[in-house]
């Protein structure tokens, strides 16, 4: 059964992936991570992630009127890279999202959100 | 075994993850705390103001009460209730690990917020969760106290973390905006339940619960506790009625209890044929209420009108009610 640790490496595994993190967008808090960081600083990544979370899902217009349209994945594209934050639903109360940092040359974006969606769901069901 | 001695939680922690110690730190309240150590790294914490992981597994309903108590009764012993629900195919190893590290995190930040408590270490403690997962002791002394900082980052005021929260009979604005989690919050404060109790009623985490409760201190949405001194609440503020599940709030129902009867008291057998008295409907004050009978003899019929009236509905407080000893009953099991 996968656990924190192998759905990150599962996420390394995706191509062109140098980073992966699972973090509370609560807190800003890394909960796991595994490889690099932009600026080689996990907290400082996983601290920007949560308030780019955080504004597409308590401001204007991502948030939908519609009854379960939730918030999936949010995509940030730059010259040099791809970064893909996956929300990660569990039944409990947390509030998580799995985010994978790709080389833009090596990483195809549709195969690497495919792939960020089965493994936030594996990671939370039987 | 050492007799508690008063000390900075933070500091003892980082010593025993130093020396690589076993066993539990724990730190005295309120709300207090017990981090646990398994050779220096801490495996799980909990505290009075952070729902566990039972509280999040079954309040949430992921786990069905009698399955956590299934799983507590055959493997609390040998301290491996975490590995049982996983062997049993109750849930993921994922979703226990995120549980566990998120329950952790949450109330070490309880645990270790104080800056000086009575602390106690207890050798070779072990939580009956058992091992799920290990973390860095440093990382959590840091994340607790980078917490704190966010916390009055958003509105300075540590009092709301543990005061009764009441939210305000009337907004500051015309037009407010409350995200789903401040909502749910809003809707279970009755003036009475504290942070913790909330958290632990709608197995929500401590930490989120205090941050919430900061932002809708922040928008004049709950009152700030030790700002309204009793007495001047202005005597025109009216309360509107119960929701099903918020009462009343005991600061503002003295408020609500005018001077004068508002509520026509009815001296005759036929209420509303009283032609001398103007209607008096229109007054502001409790509104679906029935008139006040006048007093009757013991074993007097009511009167034909009252009679034939359907029971007014409840306002709800019974739901609260059960709920609160649902809770309650949960916690003793």
């Amino acid at each position: 059964m996968p656990g924190v640790e192998h759905c990150l490496q599962e996420a390394m595994a995706i191509p062109g992936a140098v980073g992966a993190s699972i973090v509370d967008y609560t807190t800003g808090f890394p909960v796991a991570t595994t490889g690099a960081a932009p600026n080689e600083d996990h907290e400082a990544a996983a601290a920007g992630t949560a308030d780019v979370v955080q504004a597409a899902q308590s401001r204007s217009l991502f948030v939908s009127a519609v009854p379960h349209d939730l918030l999936e994945d949010l995509i940030i594209t730059t010259a040099g890279g791809y970064h893909l934050l996956r929300l990660v639903r569990t039944d409990f109360d947390s509030r998580l999202v799995l985010y994978v940092w790709l080389d833009r040359v090596r990483g195809n974006l549709a195969v690497a959100r495919r792939r960020m969606e089965r493994l936030a769901d594996e990671l939370i069901s039987t | 075994m050492k007799s508690p001695t008063s000390a900075a939680p933070g500091s003892l922690l980082t010593q025993a993850a130093g020396e690589g110690r076993t066993g539990a730190l724990v730190v005295g309240g309120p709300p207090g705390g017990t981090l646990y150590l398994v050779d220096g790294r801490v495996t799980y914490a909990e505290s009075a103001a952070a729902p566990g992981v039972g509280e999040l597994l079954t309040a949430s309903g992921r786990l069905a009460p009698r399955t956590w108590q299934a799983a507590l009764d055959t493997a609390t012993s040998q301290a491996r209730v975490g590995r049982v629900l996983l062997e049993q195919g109750h849930i993921t190893q994922g979703e226990l690990e995120l549980c566990v590290l998120g329950a952790t995190y949450d109330a070490a930040y309880f645990a270790l917020a104080p800056a000086a408590a009575p602390v106690n270490f207890l050798d070779g403690a072990a939580h009956w969760l058992g091992d799920v997962v290990r973390v860095d002791a440093a990382a959590v002394v840091r994340e607790s106290r980078r917490r704190a900082r966010l916390l009055d980052d958003i509105f300075p005021n540590v009092r709301i973390d543990t005061a009764a929260v009441t939210p305000v009979p009337r907004p500051p604005r015309e037009r407010i905006t409350v995200t789903a989690a401040q909502w749910e919050l809003l809707v279970h404060a009755d003036g009475q339940r504290t942070p913790a109790d909330l958290a632990l009623l709608l197995g929500r985490a401590g930490y989120a619960t205090v941050q919430e409760l900061r932002r809708l201190a922040a928008l004049g949405l709950i009152e700030s506790p030790g700002e309204r001194v009793a007495g001047t609440e202005p005597a025109f503020a009216r309360v509107p009625r119960a929701r099903a599940s918020a009462p009343q709030s005991t600061v503002a129902s003295p408020a609500t209890v005018p001077d004068g009867p508002t509520v026509p008291i009815v001296t005759r057998a036929r209420p509303g044929l009283a032609s001398g008295d103007p209607p008096r409907e229109a007054e502001p004050g409790p509104a679906h209420r029935p008139p006040r009978l006048a007093r009757r003899k013991p074993g007097a019929k009511l009167p034909k009108e009252l009679i034939s009236q359907p029971a007014p509905p409840h306002p709800g407080t019974d739901e609260v009610l059960l709920k609160r000893i649902r809770t309650a009953l949960r916690a003793l099991r």
